[in-house]
């Protein structure tokens, strides 16, 4: 059991493929490292070079082959699916790239999905995903579908899903990846209020321009930490 | 951004099962909005989609309503022969086409002597009365210069009208000083006051039946049509009289009434047991007349409408299961189009069991919605039914376990059909799902 204060532990994590005819393909060769509560972190690497396996395994999508994974002080690596869809509900707040919000559905709706599945009754889901809201600065957008919203407003709207059920951690993936640069300023910039706030942050980017928001980089290549980098 | 940013400072425990009770009720209401949001976004593909099940729907309730019409109908019109009331003639109305071949070699008529034998042979029964008809095709009547064809002209003990579903109207029946005396006077229908005494009063006046001089006695109530025929074209004599004038061993109907239900088939015993004996009929030989009651007219109507109701439930069945592998295809391809969807959910924690039930939810409120089309189709076939056919024959009227048996067995055909598509939807990986494109 991890010392307090330690929200991810990874050991000797391992992904592998079976390809059919003993042909293995090892996405992640034994990756080990630990982040802190509170850290501002970020994951980088050119594609292919095992980052999206290993954000894949931190946000509890998925699980690995070999090794463990303690997060908040639980060994995460050998649970079923279902026990994952409830570590991700409670645990993970994911920013994707594409924002990955339901399209039919407004703004608010789309933050109190986690608290649904979570079984909280109506009236405390909204309020906490107005108050949501309103942190990310949409409150006067929260019946807004997507469609009429900014990349940045959605992202928004994304960050504030993140946030709604009080994650261990925000995951993020590319999050200014589908963004102009000022926009993704902006989006970098509530990144940054979150981690003053006491959130625990891990950026996954190929871009260093992005990765030096963060305060530590874990470079990853071919599937091994190829260097562990503290940055101010 | 404190009360809201902060990360958790205790690890969350894996709960034993998760909060269950209001977990799923309120991913139940959930599915259910969803479900109804996506049947109002694609409208015509769900109509499409759902035609199977309204069509199905539709034709059991419209089937069950002209039943349940045809029943009332049937037992207020042909087998209402009045309270605790059989009737001994020489056939038995209801029976097969081969059992009727047969009666018309065999069976005999009810003649005078056995209605007096069974009138003195039988014991405690409230009223026995006895009627003979004529054939109406060469019968008319006339009154100064109108004529009225194919009356029925029946022969009538005067304790009919204690048995029979006739009242008086106006005036008397026929009675026993009649009936002893041959009498030529009558008892007339509302049709034949219709024809002759428009506004006039008929009683004393003089009618020609079949070329004969009747004096009007009294008036019967108005009956109304039977299957679009009037049942109020005749005229009753007494029985005395018919058989002087008319036919001298007329074929009876002996109406034989009882004080109740019970000793009612005592009695049919009884006088099936008498004139079998008097007609020396054989132990193993069927009868040679027939004993009527409701209950046996009601048989063979249940017989027929319950063949009727076989019929209907192979078809809606068959509707049913088109609707039902109609709904699933359809879900399954929904299942392919929200694949992406379906990653999002997963990735903020919908477990396998949330999304089947979303999507069992979905096909299930499809197909009730699709039901309720059909309770609407039917209710507005049922009330254009009733509109053309009018008063004058029969109501189709809906019963209430028809709507719910069509709305709940729809229901119950879309969660049949949609776990299979739910399933495939449940076990989606998220990762993949995720990467699938919109």
């Amino acid at each position: 059991m991890p010392p307090d204060g330690v929200i991810i532990k990874a050991e000797d994590l391992w992904k592998t493929y079976d390809m059919g005819e003993a042909i293995q393909v090892h996405a992640l060769s034994g990756v080990s490292f630990e982040v802190d509560r509170g850290e501002y972190d970020a994951i980088m690497g050119p594609s292919g070079s095992g980052k999206s396996t290993l954000m894949n395994l931190i946000g509890c999508l998925d699980t690995p082959t070999r090794g463990s994974y303690w997060l908040n002080g639980q060994l995460v690596s050998e649970l079923t699916d279902d026990e994952l869809a409830y570590i991700r509900n409670r645990e993970i707040g994911f920013v994707f790239q594409t924002f990955n919000l339901l399209s039919r559905a407004s703004a608010l709706h789309n933050v109190e999905l986690p608290l649904i599945y979570s079984g909280m009754p109506a009236k405390e889901r909204l309020e906490r995903s107005e108050e949501a809201l309103r942190k990310v600065d949409l409150a006067d957008r929260m019946h807004h579908k997507p469609n009429e919203l900014s990349g940045g407003q959605r992202q928004r709207v994304a960050i504030a899903r993140a946030l709604v059920n009080n994650p261990s951690i925000i995951l993020a993936d590319e999050p200014t990846g589908n963004l102009d640069s000022a926009t993704g300023e902006e989006i970098m910039g509530v990144f940054a209020r979150l981690h003053e706030a006491g959130n625990t942050i891990l950026l996954v980017t190929h871009e260093h321009d992005i990765a030096a928001h963060a305060h530590r980089i874990i470079h990853v290549r071919d599937g091994r930490i190829e260097r562990d980098e503290r940055i101010e | 951004m404190a009360s809201i940013g902060q990360t958790a400072s205790l690890p969350h425990a894996l709960p034993a099962r998760s909060k269950g009770g209001s977990g799923v009720w309120v991913t139940t209401r959930e599915a259910f909005w969803i479900a109804l949001e996506a049947l109002r976004a694609h409208k015509l593909r769900s109509f499409l989609t759902l035609l199977g099940v309204v069509i199905a729907t539709t034709t059991l309730i419209v089937v069950m309503s002209l039943i349940n019409g045809m029943n009332l109908y049937i037992a207020d019109h042909i087998a209402n022969l009045g309270a605790n009331v059989f009737i001994v003639h020489k056939y038995a109305w209801a029976q097969g086409y081969d059992a009727w071949l047969k009666a018309r070699r065999r069976n005999k008529p009810i003649l005078i002597e056995e209605f007096e034998y069974l009138r003195d042979g039988l014991k405690d029964y409230k009223n026995i009365g006895a009627e003979a008809e004529t054939q109406t095709i060469n019968t008319s009547a006339r009154y100064q210069n109108h004529s009225v064809y194919y009356l029925d002209i029946a022969g009538v003990t005067p304790n009919m009208i204690d048995i029979g579903q006739v009242k008086v109207a106006s005036g008397r029946f026929v009675t026993e000083s009649d009936y002893q005396h041959e009498s030529l006077v009558c008892f007339i229908g509302q049709d034949l006051v219709d024809a002759f005494f428009p506004n006039v009063e008929p009683l004393d006046k003089e009618i020609m039946v079949n070329g004969i001089p009747f004096r009007v006695v009294g008036v019967a109530e108005k009956i109304g049509s039977t299957f679009g025929e009037s049942q109020d074209n005749f005229v009753q004599i007494p029985l005395t009289t018919y058989r002087k004038l008319f036919s001298p061993r007329p074929s009876l109907e002996v109406n034989i009434q009882a004080w109740d239900a019970e000793q009612m088939t005592i009695l049919e015993d009884q006088t099936r047991a008498l004139l079998r004996a008097r007609r020396h009929t054989p132990y193993r030989e069927d009868d040679t007349f027939g004993i009527n009651a409701s209950d046996t007219i009601m048989e063979v109507w249940h017989q027929i409408t319950a063949a009727v109701f076989g019929v209907t439930i192979a078809i809606v069945a068959v509707f049913m299961v088109v609707g039902g592998i109609v709904i699933m295809n359809i879900m399954l391809a929904s299942v392919t189009e929200r694949t992406h969807e379906i990653g999002i959910r997963k990735s903020l924690g919908a477990r396998r069991r949330d999304i089947l039930m979303q999507f069992v939810i979905e096909s299930s409120v499809m197909a009730g919605v699709g039901g309720g089309l059909g309770v609407l189709l039917a209710l507005l076939v049922s009330t254009v039914v009733n509109l053309l056919v009018g008063p004058g024959f029969f109501n189709s009227s809906v019963p209430l376990t028809a709507v719910l048996v069509g709305l709940f067995l729809s229901a119950g055909v879309g969660l049949f059909f949609g776990i299979y598509p739910a399933s495939q939807a449940a076990k989606l990986d998220p990762i993949e799902a995720l990467r699938t494109e919109n």
